[in-house]
């Protein structure tokens, strides 16, 4: 079966992109990883790189704008017969693309060899794979009893993901006791096969003058700058990757510690003499004790609802997005980061979990989040580093921030500047991209 | 009296009860008197009253003109003038035609005057359905006085506890009103000697269960019971509360056996629409054993229509045994 390419949705305003350019021919293979096209949006320019490896076909013309989740062009294995593309699974008619498609024809008339011999398969078994399309559009909450929720709660199971005996599914209390009772039984916290390596590194193409470095938070990735990086480009831009995200190795972290350190390697490796220094959440409390221990390096300093400067935390969000396997069990705990729930579309939310389809991944992912936030409470204290460093601070924050409380922001000390958005959740740099965008160029 | 168990409890009708109350009362308190319309040497018109008059005299038992709003005026007027009336409606649909004086008078003049005054008044509401008295003679009208605050509402369902609860009224310094359900008057029950006080806005658990809580008013407390027992020949162990009071209810009772069982299913003989049920569970809904329901609340209350006179269609229009089994069994199994 061919692996599909999608549209990624890099920026929290963008329904479409356009295919500037393909880096791969028609009919030509490609290894997992490569670049493979670039896109342009309204705010910025990115590289996507292939998401399997397999030889390109069916792919949408350049200049074509496409709608964000729909699929640009399907990869196929060495000897499978493309013969035309494959039928999405699920309503496509209720998807957002529906008005934008890459007509059928176009794309039989791309591809280079058109076999007319039938061999339907693939077609098939994309149907037969398809989630309940209604389940899946529909976007509604799940059925469990009040009594199912507090015993969930009180007991820390996500009920999501679980299957209720009751009417229409219903969840009730006596299903949540017997999940807890193979919960009990079941081999305990999640393991992962670690790996070693350096973090990964990208950069941006272009920018002068002292470089931004941006750390993302937890569960997320480089990625997540895309929405503020078309406002920094005039400097060169400079993504680390965490451990256990994105493409940086799997490390085993046993102490923040050990994740301070290893960032410290990565962003030493870099050899810079002095950068500006990014980042939000997790990240924003990596990037301050880098800048603590390093302050001849960091010129400035921008923390975006950073962690690090109170005990609570949004532990079930945490453990629900790091728990979640399908994007019905993601897509509640994603709306979490943000105010207006608008901006996770169902497609966004396919997308995010596709990123996260590894369950390597998600398994080092929840044993960092087990190390860091053992309890759902922050197990890290960084407000005497925040005291104690001297370079320029500001600190970002959305006041519907319902993963970190912005209140924390009111432990800097006075020297820092503070930026409080209204309306806005755990997610400035997306929710409020032109304004965070600004406030951090007028520190370069 | 059972002679062949020495421990044999004493027992009277519902009606002999209320009889018996009010005898103690007026026996000991001269300023306890009733009124009412055919209770003097008629005995009233469901003989509740029964020969009192020949006891206490017509200037203690008082037949009152074919007019509720001027018998309850008057009622109203004694009270408030020193006196302990307990006024009967000869069936509790009348009660429509008194509403100023006890909506507006006997509920209101203590707070209309800061307090000076109350209103010691005990009015009797014989009331239900299943004597084939029809659509004006057979309502079940006590949720129209539970939404009067001022007033107390009273739905005993034992001859123990309508004694009980009568004298409690007495004692009572502001307005309590009874409502008698009709087919209950001949019910026989045990009733304790003498005198003594059933607490108002206290429930009782007439049966222990851990399934599913039972919250029922009035004669559905017995078809209550009647379906436990049923119930419990299928493994379904049901709790029965007799909610007694409407106004002020007992909250703490049922919430403790909703948090329980996490099941609630509600059962009365009020027009289910608006009813005593729709403020059990509004109440259930509202409190802290929300998070201990396990399915969803359910009434059984009377049809949405006018009680027919055809028997037949009479007992179709409220909740009968059947039903309670059936709509437990719904909530508990799960299917609803």
């Amino acid at each position: 079966m061919p692996i599909e390419v999608i549209m990624p949705k890099v920026d929290m305003d963008m329904t479409s992109g356009k295919i500037a350019v393909w880096h791969v021919a028609e009919g030509e293979a490609v290894a997992k990883g490569d670049p493979l096209f670039d896109i342009e949006t309204a705010k910025a320019a990115m590289e996507i790189e292939a998401p399997g490896d397999g030889v390109l076909h069916f792919a949408a013309p350049e200049g074509s704008e496409i709608a964000i989740g729909q699929p640009v062009a399907w990869l196929y294995a060495a000897g499978e017969k493309p013969v035309e593309p494959p039928q999405r699974p699920g309503g496509v008619g209720t998807s957002p693309a529906a008005d934008q498609p890459v007509g059928p024809d176009d794309r039989q008339s791309a591809a280079p060899d058109p076999v007319p011999a039938a061999d339907p398969e693939p077609a098939h078994e994309a149907g037969a794979l398809a989630d309940d399309p209604a389940a899946a559009e529909t976007g509604e909450g799940f059925r469990a009893t009040p009594r199912a929720r507090s015993l969930a709660r009180e007991s820390g199971l996500d009920l999501r993901g679980l299957s209720g005996t009751g009417p229409r599914g219903r969840i009730q209390g006596e299903d949540v006791r017997s999940a807890l009772q193979t919960t009990r039984t079941a081999p305990a916290p999640a393991r992962f096969a670690a790996e070693t390596g350096p973090l990964a590194v990208t950069r941006s193409k272009g920018g002068t003058g002292t470089p931004v470095v941006l750390i993302h938070g937890f569960a997320s990735d480089a990625m997540s700058w895309a929405p503020i990086e078309g406002a920094l480009k005039q400097r060169p831009l400079i993504r680390i990757d965490l451990p256990g995200h994105g493409k940086s190795p799997k490390l085993r972290i046993p102490s923040f510690r050990d994740l301070v350190k290893v960032l410290r390697e990565a962003f030493d490796a870099l050899s810079l003499e002095t950068a500006h220094l990014v980042g939000h959440s997790l990240g924003g409390a990596l990037a301050l004790a880098l800048a603590d221990t390093r302050p001849k390096s960091v010129s400035t300093l921008t923390l975006i609802a950073p962690a690090g400067l109170g005990a609570e935390v949004n532990g079930a969000a945490l453990l629900g997005i790091g728990n979640a396997t399908r994007p019905e069990s993601l897509g509640p705990w994603l709306r979490t980061l943000v105010a207006d729930e608008r901006l996770v579309t169902d497609s966004y939310v396919r997308l995010a979990m596709a990123a996260r389809s590894d369950p390597n991944l998600r398994a080092a992912q929840l044993a960092m989040a087990d190390m860091l936030f053992p309890d759902g409470v922050q197990a890290i204290d960084l407000r005497a580093a925040l005291e104690r460093v001297e370079m320029p601070t500001r600190v970002i924050w959305g006041r519907q921030d319902a993963i970190i409380p912005w209140r924390h922001a009111l432990r800097a000390p006075g020297r820092v500047g503070l930026h409080l958005f209204d309306g806005i959740g755990h997610m400035p740099q997306m929710e409020a991209s032109d304004e965070v965008g600004k406030i951090i160029r007028s520190n370069l | 009296m059972n002679a062949h168990t020495p421990t044999a409890l004493r027992e009277l009708s519902y009606a002999e009860a209320i009889r018996e109350a009010m005898d103690l009362a007026m026996a000991a308190d001269d300023r306890v008197i009733l009124m009412g319309e055919d209770i003097g040497v008629y005995g009233g018109a469901f003989q509740v009253t029964g020969d009192l008059v020949h006891k206490y005299g017509t200037d203690r038992v008082m037949d009152t003109p074919i007019s509720e709003l001027g018998g309850a005026g008057v009622a109203v007027g004694a009270a408030l003038t020193g006196l302990r009336p307990i006024f009967e409606f000869q069936f509790s649909d009348f009660a429509a035609l008194a509403m100023e004086q006890i909506v507006n008078q006997a509920a209101k003049v203590r707070y209309m005057l800061g307090g000076a005054v109350s209103v010691p008044l005990v009015m009797r509401f014989p009331s239900g359905s299943g004597t084939g008295a029809a659509a004006q003679h057979s309502q079940s009208l006590e949720a129209w006085l539970g939404h009067v605050p001022g007033l107390k509402v009273v739905q005993p369902s034992t001859p123990e506890d309508v004694k009980g609860m009568l004298l409690a009224a007495l004692e009572d310094p502001d307005p309590v009103m009874i409502f008698e359900h009709k087919i209950l008057y001949k019910m026989k029950g045990h009733v304790p000697e003498g005198y003594y006080t059933t607490p108002i806005g206290k429930a009782a658990i007439r049966r222990a269960g851990k399934d599913v809580s039972i919250v029922a008013t009035s004669i559905m407390v017995h078809k209550a019971l009647a379906a436990a027992e049923q119930l419990a020949g299928e493994g379904i162990d049901a709790e029965v509360i007799d909610l007694r009071t409407v106004r002020p209810m007992d909250h703490e009772t049922v919430l403790a056996s909703v948090r329980k069982t996490g099941r609630l299913v509600c059962v009365y003989e009020g027009v289910k629409t608006l009813g005593v049920g729709a403020e059990i569970s509004a109440m259930v809904a509202e409190s802290d054993a929300f998070d201990f329901l396990d399915a969803p609340i359910v009434r059984l209350g009377g049809a949405e229509c006018p009680v027919p006179y055809n028997p037949e269609l009479e007992k179709a229009v409220v909740p009968q045994t059947p039903d309670i089994v059936e709509a437990v069994k719904n909530v508990v199994k799960g299917r609803i």
